[in-house]
């Protein structure tokens, strides 16, 4: 317990609460008391857009139509049909949920700039619908006279009770947060936001991480906007136009964009500026918009990100002993099937006017290792992006163990087990490097939303990951810096790394792009053992280089791509001494034999 | 009303929106940024020219370069205030920092200038020509004259000279534009500096028959933003296009139902696009390069 309450932010953050706590139990007057019942509707606010916004990293502008609609619909229950608080509460939430779930089809597979308008243009007509809909909404005076909550008879007028009250939805929208964010669901959040192409490579299903995050928002905003309603007991177009947005996104920029303290504290502290600025009259909204600003740019992981950085500067960072390697039985090595392992057929890709790829197609066997060559722009890259589902190609199949996955989501194609690593590094560079492998398990095991809310104790899938992530790390021989955040470790490690999370998928097939880009002669004779004890283990392995001393000494096959088309394919000494082959890479007419040296880049 | 009335009245906002739209998509392109603060920048550009009216009593045309000199030292401001302290961050971050500056240029608009609304003097006079039922207003015609110039002055720029191409290749790849030796951070501020100026003369031309109003920026932004999106991210003939079809919307539907309700059909009808095209109506598709 002391040791837990002494890592992080725990201990200042414990005082802190604790002393908020006992001022506002023991000091605050009828001023104080509404304020910091405001705090914590608007502190459930910002850690409902801490999951889309943080978590998801897509800019919402519903937020704020989200707590509106909470909001008005415990307004027209209370007020039109006298319902109770426990009737009431739920719809508030149910409703912008609904919306939400209505509204992901279309918004939520639309990227960056094109998901935040299509989110405000939502806001904007429901805001409309708000003010145009009078006999319903009250138009633009709204309603008035919504009662205080009433729980089955028992109703909480008193200002020190309704402060209690909120703050203890507040802990019940932390808890649900912390279990949300904590274990291996959590940290596939991470990956998805920084990096999605690796996160589909990982076998994780971005749609359906994004829809948890939206509709979660949503939950959050309503149960907010149904407790605003009945602390000021009036709902009005106010409570979902855009300077509520704005106040919700400065919260969260402001106390941090992902952790459950920098809601409260972001809260806490813009209602608090509010107030304290008000003396400056018009000035007001100014001072503080400069405020957040500055915030903004000196604090780009907001006011906790720059405590816990602090923290790690003056007391360095706290130490973790890594877990033990948890080795699970090797699967049985298949019989050699007939058939192959992976077939691509034809396959053709067009990027405007280029072809990149043009007819291609290769077959690999069960457990062999074959190098993939050509020159530069020949589209080998391609060919391993359409293998993993990154792009679908315009014409041709792939099948994976006799099954089609020409159009498969790379998602899917991941958890049929194809791994994959990169040929620039994409990793989560906060997260340590046993965490970045760990991930690696998050589509495997099952980690889903509700898995992850209703796990009590220490979450296993998490330390089952860890487990297979150390067996992965030993394997790659970064065992010693496991617990080090992978942004800081040198490249040729970070390149390992991402080798330990494919090989932590368990997979049957590994694609590597270039993996010993960068390494010395020893390091890649390192690098070979590696990769032929892998495929010793039953995993068909395809490498991707153009370093062919490195290759020749560790493939069975080598197959030659030239203009998006195989032009060779075989024995590694056959394949350098192809015409084509040498055509490709230097040119017509040379007669002599590939070189080996040539290429050793 | 006819509808070739309605159509006219369409261009003639449509023409101050396309250069709104126009200065949008140059910050877009050089910075891969929104700029929210653009309807707000538009909204200074009415006050500036509503100030220097009030000091010197002369048809607005004649104030637009001054205009636009005042307009580009507030986009330098800008771009030292919220872009460069955040250059290696996040888009959205940037996003949000303009927010913010949106958010206190209003502000210092009710300081400045109070609540109400105000009116810029005309650019060159009142008054309107008739054409048997059609009616042109000298203002709606010095505003589609003034905007076509700009905007096939900034075609020539971009298209035919050495700072156009420096300035695209800026936009298509910062670091590369400064490996060959392109002052791309200097590129990037006179970016600013230019699409807030051809906000600011927007918002001049719009601040006689439309007036400014300290919060009038928001809805500015928007369509800014949504005449970007259904003509293609970063495309610079689609902004001018989207911005056309906006007003066009707007101005025909809002002859037919109230002006809310129009505006309320142009944020669905937006959602219906998102639905069967999420790239835009003229956006290509293409695969994301992994």
């Amino acid at each position: 317990m002391a040791s837990w309450l002494l890592a992080g932010l725990r201990l200042p953050l414990a005082l802190g609460a604790v002393a908020l706590a006992g001022y506002a139990v023991l000091f605050a007057g009828p001023f104080d008391l509404r304020i910091l019942t405001l705090c914590g509707i608007y502190a459930l606010l910002v850690l409902g857009f801490q999951f889309v916004f943080g978590h998801a990293g897509a800019v919402s502008l519903a937020q704020a139509t989200f707590f509106g609609i909470g909001g008005y619909v415990t307004g027209i229950l209370a007020t039109k049909f006298g319902l109770g608080f426990l009737s009431t509460f739920p719809l508030s939430i149910a409703a912008p949920v609904l919306l939400a779930v209505v509204v992901a089809v279309p918004v939520l597979k639309l990227e960056d700039h094109y998901f935040s308008l299509a989110t405000l243009g939502i806001g904007l007509v429901v805001l409309l619908f708000a003010i145009q809909w009078s006999d319903v909404t009250g138009g633009a005076n709204g309603l008035p006279g919504i009662p205080s909550i009433d729980i089955a008879g028992f109703v909480i007028a008193d200002r020190r009770f309704v402060l209690w009250f909120v703050w203890a939805v507040v802990v019940v929208g932390c808890l649900v947060s912390f279990q949300v964010t904590r274990g291996l669901y959590g940290h596939a959040f991470h990956l998805m936001r920084e990096d999605r192409a690796a996160a589909s490579a990982l076998g994780l299903n971005i749609a359906h991480l994004r829809f948890a995050a939206f509709i979660l928002s949503a939950a959050y905003a309503g149960a907010a906007g149904a407790l605003m309603a009945h602390v000021i007991h009036v709902v009005s177009p106010e409570n979902l136009d855009l300077s509520l947005m704005v106040t919700c996104l400065t919260m969260t920029v402001i106390g941090g964009r992902t952790r459950i303290a920098g809601a409260i504290l972001g809260a806490i502290l813009i209602v608090y500026l509010r107030e304290w600025f008000r003396v400056l009259e018009n000035y007001y909204m100014i001072a503080y918009g400069s405020a957040a600003l500055i915030v903004l740019i000196l604090a780009p992981y907001g006011l906790v990100g720059a405590a816990e950085r602090l923290r790690r500067m003056v007391f360095g960072p706290s130490v973790v002993k890594p877990p033990s390697a948890l080795v699970h039985a090797q699967p049985a090595v298949g019989s050699a099937h007939a058939e192959p392992l992976l077939a691509v057929h034809d396959v053709t890709l067009a990027f405007g006017g280029v072809r990149a790829l043009d007819g291609a197609g290769l077959a690999l066997r069960e457990g062999e290792i074959v190098g993939l060559i050509g020159p530069n722009g020949s589209g080998k890259t391609t060919l391993l992006n359409v293998i993993s589902g990154l792009y679908v190609c315009d014409q041709g199949h792939v099948a994976f163990m006799g099954r089609d996955i020409t159009k498969a989501p790379a998602h899917e194609i991941a958890r049929l087990g194809i791994a994959r690593t990169f040929q620039h590094v994409h990793l989560v560079d906060e997260l340590s490097a046993l965490d970045n492998i760990a991930v690696a398990r998050a589509a495997f095991d099952g980690a889903g939303l509700l898995k992850a809310i209703t796990t009590c104790g220490p979450d296993h899938g998490l330390e089952t990951a860890r487990g297979t992530a150390m067996a992965a790390a030993e394997r790659l021989g970064i065992a010693g810096v496991v617990m080090e955040p992978c942004g800081g470790l040198p490249y040729g490690t970070q390149r390992r790394v991402e080798i330990a999370r494919a090989l932590a998928m368990e997979p049957k097939l590994l694609l590597l792009d270039e993996p010993a880009a960068g390494l010395n002669e020893q390091e890649q004779l390192v690098l070979a053992d590696r990769i032929r004890s892998f495929a010793a283990d039953g995993i068909t392995v395809m490498v991707v280089e153009h370093n062919l001393v490195f290759l020749t000494a560790l493939v069975e096959r080598l197959i030659c791509l030239e203009r998006g088309r195989v032009i060779a394919s075989g024995l590694p000494d056959a394949v350098r001494r192809e015409p084509a082959v040498i055509e490709a890479y230097l040119g017509l007419g040379n007669p002599a034999v590939f070189p080996l040296k040539a290429v050793t880049s | 009303m006819s509808l070739l009335q309605l159509v006219i009245n369409g261009v003639a906002l449509g023409a101050a929106y396309a250069l709104v739209a126009l200065g949008f998509v140059f910050i877009v392109n050089a910075t891969g940024a929104v700029n929210f603060a653009h309807g707000d920048l538009v909204m200074a550009g009415g006050y500036v020219a509503v100030s220097l009216g009030a000091l010197a009593p002369v048809p607005t045309l004649i104030l637009l370069p001054l205009v636009a000199i005042i307009m580009f030292v507030l986009g330098l401001a800008l771009a030292l205030l919220a872009y460069f302290p955040l250059i290696n961050r996040p888009p959205s971050t940037v996003f949000i920092s303009t927010l913010l500056c949106g958010i206190i240029l209003q502000n210092a608009f009710v300081v400045l200038f109070g609540p109400q609304a105000r009116a810029a003097p005309p650019l060159i006079a009142s008054g309107a020509w008739h054409l048997g039922q059609i009616e042109i207003s000298v203002q709606a015609l010095g505003t589609m004259v003034v905007a076509a110039v700009l905007i096939a002055l900034q075609y020539m720029v971009f298209a035919r000279t050495q700072i156009g191409r420096r300035l695209r290749a800026t936009a298509e790849d910062r670091q590369m534009a400064q490996a060959i030796g392109i002052p791309a951070y200097a590129l990037i501020a006179a970016t600013f500096g230019l699409g807030t100026a051809l906000a600011g003369i927007a918002g001049a031309l719009l601040a006689n028959q439309f007036f400014v109003y300290p919060t009038g920026g928001i809805s500015l932004s928007v369509y800014a933003y949504i005449a970007v999106v259904i003509g293609g991210w970063g495309s610079i003939a689609g902004a001018v296009i989207g911005a056309m079809l906006i007003s066009l919307f707007q101005v025909v539907v809002s002859a037919y139902v109230s002006y809310a309700v129009a505006t309320g059909l142009l944020y669905t009808t937006l959602l219906l696009i998102f639905l069967v095209r999420p790239q835009g109506i003229f956006g290509e598709r293409v695969q994301r390069r992994a």
